[in-house]
């Protein structure tokens, strides 16, 4: 297989990479970059586990997604939420004070998930919540808590913007 | 047994649409295309294998979805799922379409798939294909030998398999402008919400008052590859929707599709709903409650 040289800007940092066109983004974050908080879950794109953020704008599923067809794109992952200073993101806090966490497995796809939601709907409603977090799912099955989680992340980041 | 790891392949990416071609030319049918690649790296997990993939993301302005009130809805071969739910033009203009985005798949898969690849797959159980066939329409095949206009209804020639030859790429899909008069309406049976369906149907009618002057009606996974119901349609042109020939319509359904058993639903249960489905969809088409 010939291999593909991109370039993949990942919660800020550029990377170089050369890499064989049968790898997903999944792998490559996780194998090449060695940046694990996004994790495997199903690997064909239905429980949101590997869910990265795209252009700080989309929300995809890295397992479905050839990581040779991203060059020049930013990704971000859970881990690159957090400011430099280390303040958790609002969705993070939220997350957090509700105790919207169980094993946490689900936990950074839920996040990035959330994130991408209030970015397009900053005041969503419940039913538009539950809507919006099909395609991730929760094995311990704490929905209840996650979904307020996200309406908190919703008022704090109004606030914060206010 | 799938091992859920893709196997080997050589990935072309192609930055202009005469270089797509040119590499579609060369390897015909040992080069798969790809756009959003959520149903071919799917496949690919579980055993499909190719000597060549072509990723089309890299080529610019295809991603595009323009609508004009006189011309239609084009809608270019890297425009996602999640474009045509958030455009207000298909919102208004062709419920039917706008329906059937917002229960596809799961968000994230929306932001990646496309329309024309959702075409191209010719599943009979995908939910926009459904909806473009009652909308009607025609896809841009395009090759080095030129460009031609396939209409929705020569699309799907057998499960899995379409119109489009191995050195042609599907760049455009041009829906009809509106009928002032029109009215659409797509509607899906699943078990839970993110499964495929077990049955689709998509309805189409233009109506002079009461009266329905001309009727498109598909349904999906009732055969091998999306199905319209043409004998169903006749059934409604020129009539009023009234309980009588709602009646006729669904008793004509049963006979017209041809459904099998899968893990999804039966032969049986599928017929058995299809009646009242579509008489749903048309109501819901229709505002008649």
């Amino acid at each position: 297989m010939k291999k593909h040289s991109i370039s993949l800007q990942v919660n800020g940092a550029v990377h170089e990479i050369t890499i064989q066109p049968n790898k997903t983004l999944l792998d490559v974050l996780r194998d090449e970059l060695n940046m694990p908080e996004t994790k495997y879950g199903c690997g064909t794109g239905e429980c949101g586990a590997c869910t990265v953020l795209v252009d700080d704008q989309k929300v995809i599923n890295s397992c479905l997604t050839l990581a040779a067809t991203m060059d020049g794109k930013s990704i971000t992952t859970a881990a690159g939420l957090q400011t430099a200073e280390g303040t958790l993101h609002p969705v993070q806090e939220a997350f957090v004070e509700n105790a919207a966490v169980q094993c946490g497995y689900c936990t950074p796809g839920m996040v990035l998930k959330s994130v991408g939601l209030l970015k397009k709907n900053p005041n969503p409603s419940e039913d538009e919540i539950r809507e919006w977090l099909e395609g991730n799912i929760c094995r311990c099955t704490g929905y209840e808590k996650i979904v307020t989680a996200v309406q908190l992340a919703g008022k704090k980041i109004a606030q914060a913007d206010g | 047994m799938s091992t859920r790891i893709l196997t080997e392949f050589e990935l072309l990416t192609p930055n202009t649409i005469p270089e797509a071609l040119s590499i579609l030319n060369e390897f015909r049918d040992n080069v798969i295309p790809i756009a959003g690649g959520t149903d071919v790296l799917v496949a690919m997990k579980f055993g499909f294998s190719t000597e060549y993939a072509m990723s089309i993301s890299a080529i610019p302005d295809l991603d595009y979805l323009s609508f004009d009130p006189n011309k239609g809805l084009r809608i270019g071969a890297n425009a996602t799922i999640s474009q045509i739910l958030d455009s207000k033009a298909v919102k208004q203009h062709y419920p039917a379409l706008w329906q059937s985005a917002k229960i596809f798949a799961t968000p994230q898969i929306r932001n990646s798939a496309t329309l024309i690849g959702n075409l191209l797959r010719a599943s009979p159980a995908g939910d926009c294909s459904c909806a473009v066939y009652a909308l009607g329409g025609s896809i841009v095949l395009v090759s080095q030998q030129g460009e031609r206009e396939v209409d929705i209804d020569d699309l799907w020639i057998s499960y899995q398999n379409t119109e489009r030859r191995s050195d042609e790429l599907a760049i455009e899909l041009r829906i009809p402008a509106p009928e002032p008069a029109g009215r659409s309406a797509f509607k899906r049976l699943t078990r839970v919400n993110e499964d495929l369906a077990k049955l689709n149907v998509a309805v189409n009618l233009v109506m002079d008052g009461d009266k329905c002057t001309h009727a498109r009606l598909a349904m999906g996974c009732v055969a091998p590859t999306p199905l319209r119901l043409r004998a169903t349609e006749k059934l409604l042109i020129g009539q009023t929707l009234d309980g009588s020939v709602l009646k006729r319509v669904m008793a004509s359904v049963k006979e017209e599709i041809n459904p099998i058993d899968d893990q999804r639903s039966t032969a049986e249960y599928r017929k058995s709903v299809s009646g009242v489905f579509l008489r749903r969809a048309i109501e819901q088409a229709c505002d008649i409650s």
